[in-house]
């Protein structure tokens, strides 16, 4: 059982916090939505937890071990993968090649696959060809034949299409059901609350809501106003 | 003119792989190294001083030589991913040319400023044909460069070390998220660059006019092969060395153009670039 | 219309906040008199100095020149530029055949000559590397350098074989003499360059080194930007020449070789030669190190040893010792005297009643997007829209995430070239059109990123965006409408919620016919939202310029826009009033994400 532990974060941009004291705890297995209107809150979050900036205040851990101020070479050792925003592929790499990079053997590969049995036919083509929703499953494959503890995921929906996007949500599930706790940043909040056992709303860079996802998902007036006004 | 042409094949060697050096850095780990064939001459005058006022025994000497090239080009190397790891191809490269003042004059200093007498590691002729003279530079150069570009055309294509390579110079941050250990291989290119371009001075320098500014500026007609793949294709500055050192080679044997065979590295850098910019884009970082 | 009382812009009154008194503008006639006075202390130096030491002196004066030079093209353009020597080697190259054809007019006509056919040589040299990254104008700088070199060894300069020196002009004809010459040409290049640096070509340049994009967006050519401050510093460079061809009388190539002027580049960096104190300081080091290195026996060479370490220090530190010492002035300046307050403060009640209500007419289309459709590859980033903003209308652009807003923006301001379909300006045609060009016609627009030049003040920013556009009344008025530092404050010391203001303030004095915002509220507090909407509400009415603005804040739109364009997946979702727009039940689907299950 990992856990991954946030106490008090907070994440300055230049002129002031973007984020604000945030805590939350994400369990293996477990999918915690994060939802809330478009702000560089929520990235910012994600990108304090990987390492891509520090935190201006609080602490972050991971299964007791404290990674505040560990490099991101460290923290993607110790398991947390980062699916970024806007698909991250390496462009001039093969899908092949993309995997390989986290899957090492062809085992892992195959799994990735089973996932995805669309990339079959597309192993070999530069994934700067692929189409959006074929880069984002390059994108959560490789980041699942990682084997990570922990799996912040974000706005994944992100120009894609709807029916695509359906299609990528049941794997997410499913990558958290082998054992992988996610976190799962999306402005569409239904459909991502529909996965999710946690949730957090935020809005103007707080928290407003922070704890299960069924009754936030069915409260539709609270959704509205932190997104609508 | 065809024997200056052939000639002109050892030199164009030396350019294609310097060119090709360049290129992978610039690909990489996105520097322009200006100091490139500086570190290369560093090394070799290092071998040559140790042979020639301490006596050592030269392949004593030679080793001596790569190793510092090779400790050389690891430091700027760190420097660079130290303090400036997501700074602008621009910045970075501007360290490169501090480093070339700074090796060119330690050379002076330690070395002298007359020009080196170096003990030739190859020579002598390969061939004759038809009137036409090949020396073993020349063939050693030619191989070397196919070589060199061809190892790493299939490092790059076929290694799992050369894929996480080409994901780094994709998109480095990505890289590191994934556990790819960016850092290591970052020097681990300078590191490859340091010995290849050292082997290649040790090699030409007998040959040359062997002055440590000559010898560094190299980098330039290695730069003007290297614009002719954008600084992006390994092929396309293999094959401008080798011409490039042709046609210089050729020039060289009509008196009249003695000047303009020093000017042709900058005509061909303003065509290529010229070329390169064809279209206007906005990349994001503007 | 009329438009009634809205609970987020009229807002409870607030005392105003204090706001900073206007400082009045810097005395123009400072550096000329600045500039005399060096000219006399000069004089005095000539008649004070051993005779062994005035040659040295004479060096380091020429080093001067030539570091201003650099330092336009290195500190404010940003570039590289490795031959600085090889264009003074040009002018002493004119300087010399002059005198030995025998062209009447003396030695400075011939300097003169000389500093402009350096910067031709500077124009063509600069031409093929401007479009590209700022490494490649390196690359051909140092292949000028090291091709000179070679020719230079090969030849010599016109004269020398016979034996001719180059005469200084009468008055200045021994080294004393000389010396006070080459203090009166330091000086007169110092005094114009610091009076190229505060004008319109000098911002223009500050803003090139900070972002291309952001200087098209305002009007400006890039291009030309970096070709005259590289033909200026060239030019600068060839005036040095020359002086140095007076000074030996017999010019040589190992006066101009590329180590040196590698060395100039690196010394440029380290002191910060954009600051002219500091290319001065830097003229005194460049002839300082090496005579301590002789006093001490150690080899002078060990001097480019020493400019190279510290160069590389400077270049990995991103400092230098100009900017070293500023920054400690600047602190403890502003220990003395706290950072202005906001000015930015919503409208008391009074002022209210000043301004009168908003009044909101609209007139004929003044933008118009037909079809527009952009992809990236496979990604359909934007798919037929067609929008028509009109005169005196404000439009929020809305939508989720991804949507394509941002797209749309580049697009219609020409920095996204190949796009289908068309977009015309008040009837005009666009395609085709550069970024800067579109911004002259009268179509500007801010950006997300912050792309406004720390090393510019607030006033001479704003005269470069406007283009002339605007009085000096005005500008003041506008910045104080919009609650913006006063002109003369420095960009560096203002936060960056607020430069995007003053962005917003400066695109207006230039007259636009459209104005499109791209989230320019971000970084402002509570208060500073609501102030903000009460200022853009009046911009129609007060700048005659149309707004369409990209905004996440649904509140500000709600006060604000007069209708809204809804774009969700690259296309036009909905298109309306505002409040039309956010009762449609598609529209707030799109953002909570109630995907059609197909």
């Amino acid at each position: 059982m990992s856990a991954l532990e946030l106490q008090g974060v907070t994440v300055s941009r230049g002129a002031g916090p973007v984020i604000s004291d945030v805590s939350l705890s994400v369990a293996s297995g477990a999918v915690t939505a994060i939802v809330g209107p478009n702000g560089a809150g929520k990235t910012s979050l994600l990108e304090s937890i990987s390492g891509i900036v520090r935190p201006s205040a609080g602490t972050i851990s991971l299964d007791g071990e404290d990674l505040t101020r560990a490099a991101r070479g460290k923290r993607a050792r110790a398991g947390i993968v980062h699916v970024e925003q806007g698909r991250a592929i390496f462009p001039s790499l093969t899908v092949r090649e993309n995997l390989a990079l986290t899957a090492r053997t062809q085992a892992g590969i195959d799994e990735v696959l089973a996932m995805f049995p669309e990339l079959e036919k597309r192993l070999s083509s530069p994934s700067a060809l692929l189409s959006g929703g074929e880069q984002q499953m390059v994108v959560l494959g490789r980041a699942f034949a990682a084997k990570p503890k922990i799996l912040l995921i974000d706005e994944m929906s992100l120009g894609l299409a709807p029916v695509v996007f359906l299609r990528l949500l049941p794997i997410v599930s499913h990558i958290a059901s082998t054992g992988v706790g996610v976190l799962l940043v999306e402005q569409f909040a239904h459909l991502a609350l529909g996965i999710a056992q946690d949730a957090l709303v935020v809005s103007s860079g707080r928290v407003s809501y922070s704890g299960p996802a069924a009754p936030l998902a069915g409260d539709e007036a609270k959704l509205r106003s932190a997104y609508l006004g | 003119m065809l024997q200056g042409a052939i000639a002109g094949l050892a030199i164009g060697g030396v350019y294609a792989i310097i060119a090709v050096c360049m290129t992978l850095m610039a690909q990489l780990v996105r520097v322009i190294n200006f100091a490139q064939a500086g570190i290369g001459m560093f090394g070799a005058f290092l071998a040559a001083s140790l042979a020639q006022s301490l006596r050592m025994p030269v392949p004593v000497g030679l080793l001596i030589g790569l190793v510092t090239g090779i400790a050389l080009s690891v430091l700027i190397g760190l420097i660079t991913q130290r303090w400036l790891p997501e700074a602008s191809v621009s910045a970075r490269s501007a360290v490169t040319v501090g480093a070339l003042l700074l090796l060119v004059s330690l050379s002076f200093i330690l070395f002298g400023t007359r020009p080196m007498t170096f003990a030739p590691i190859v020579s002598g002729t390969a061939f004759a044909v038809g009137g036409v003279v090949v020396s073993q530079v020349t063939i050693v150069m030619v191989a070397l460069a196919a070589l060199v570009s061809g190892g790493a055309w299939l490092l790059l294509a076929k290694t799992t070390v050369g894929t996480k390579l080409r994901a780094i110079a994709d998109r480095p941050v990505a890289a590191e998220l994934i556990g790819i250990p960016v850092t290591s291989l970052t020097i681990g290119v300078w590191a490859a660059s340091g010995l290849i371009v050292t082997v290649v001075v040790m090699i030409v320098a007998p040959t040359q006019t062997s002055d440590a500014t000559s010898l560094s500026m190299l980098v330039i007609p290695a730069s003007a092969a290297a614009l002719l793949g954008a600084f992006k294709r390994l092929g396309l500055a293999l094959v401008g060395g080798l011409l490039l050192g042709v046609i210089q080679g050729a020039v060289s044997q009509l008196p009249e153009l003695m000047l303009v065979r020093d000017w042709i590295p900058l005509v061909l850098i303003v065509l290529f670039l010229l070329w390169n910019q064809r279209k206007e884009v906005w990349d994001a970082a503007r | 219309m009329p438009r009634a009382s809205h609970p987020v812009t009229d807002a409870v009154p607030v005392a105003p906040a204090p706001r900073p008194a206007l400082r009045g503008p810097s005395r123009v006639w400072v550096p000329a008199a600045v500039g005399v006075a060096g000219i006399l202390v000069g004089v005095v130096v000539s008649l004070v100095l051993p005779s062994s030491l005035t040659f040295l002196a004479i060096t380091s004066v020429i080093a001067m020149i030539s570091l201003i030079g650099l330092g336009i093209v290195t500190g404010t353009a940003g570039m590289i530029v490795l031959s600085q020597l090889t264009f003074a080697a040009v002018g002493a190259w004119i300087v010399a055949w002059f005198n030995q054809i025998g062209v009447p007019g003396g030695f400075l006509l011939h300097l003169v000559v000389g500093a402009l056919a350096a910067g031709a040589a500077g124009l063509l040299l600069g031409l093929p590397a401007l479009r590209l990254r700022g490494v490649n104008l390196a690359v051909v700088t140092l292949g000028f350098a090291a091709a000179a070199d070679l020719t230079l060894g090969k030849t010599q300069f016109p004269g020398t074989a016979a034996g001719l020196r180059i005469p200084r002009p009468a008055p200045f004809a021994d080294d004393r003499g000389y010396f006070v010459l080459a203090v009166v040409v330091l000086v007169a290049v110092a005094v114009t360059v610091h009076y190229l640096q505060r004008s319109r070509l000098g911002s223009s340049w500050r803003a090139v080194a900070f972002s291309e994009r952001g200087t098209a967006a305002v009007g400006s050519d890039v291009r030309t930007a970096k070709l005259t401050a590289f033909a200026v510093s060239a030019m600068i460079a060839g005036v040095a020449g020359g002086l140095i061809a007076g000074q030996v009388g017999t010019p040589q190539a190992t006066s101009f070789t590329t180590l040196q002027s590698l060395a100039l580049y690196v010394l440029s960096i380290v002191s910060g030669a954009h600051l002219i104190e500091m290319a001065v300081f830097g003229g005194i080091l460049w002839v300082l190190i090496p005579e301590l290195l002789k006093r001490f026996g150690v080899p002078q060479d060990w001097g480019f040893v020493i400019f190279g370490v510290l160069g590389i220090q400077a270049l990995t530190t991103g400092s230098n010792l100009g900017q070293d010492i500023r920054g400690a002035i600047a602190k403890r300046r502003r220990r003395r005297s706290p950072a202005p307050e906001s000015g930015l403060v919503p409208f008391t009640d009074a002022e209210l009643g000043a301004l009168g209500s908003v009044s909101v007419s609209h007139g004929e289309p003044v933008l118009e997007l037909q079809d527009v459709s952009v992809s990236f590859g496979h990604v359909k980033a934007l798919q037929h829209v067609d929008l028509v903003l009109r005169a005196g209308e404000i439009r929020g652009l809305i939508g989720p995430n991804g949507a394509g807003k941002s797209t749309l923006v580049d697009a219609v301001s020409g920095f996204l070239p190949q796009h289908d379909g068309a977009v015309s300006l008040a009837g005009s045609p666009l395609a085709g059109l550069a970024p800067d060009r579109r911004a002259r016609l009268g179509l500007r627009r801010t950006f997300q990123q912050d792309r406004v030049p720390p090393s510019l003040t607030v006033g001479d920013y704003v005269r470069f965006v406007a283009h002339g556009g605007a009085s000096e009344a005005e500008i003041a008025s506008a910045l104080e409408f919009f609650g913006c530092p006063p002109a003369s404050a420095r960009i560096a010391d203002v936060d960056v919620g607020t430069r995007r203001v003053v962005e917003v303030a400066a695109n207006l004095l230039a007259k636009p016919r459209v104005l499109v915002l791209d989230e320019p509220a971000a970084g402002l507090s509570h208060d500073e939202h609501i102030a903000f909407g009460q200022r853009l509400r009046r911009i129609p009415e007060r700048f005659a310029a149309a707004v369409l603005i990209i905004e996440h804040d649904l509140d500000l739109v709600r006060a604000v826009c007069h209708s809204a364009t809804v774009l969700n997946f690259g296309e036009v979702l909905a298109t309306g009033t505002v409040d039309e727009v956010l009762a449609n039940p598609e529209v707030s689907k799109a953002y909570m994400g109630e995907a059609e299950l197909l």
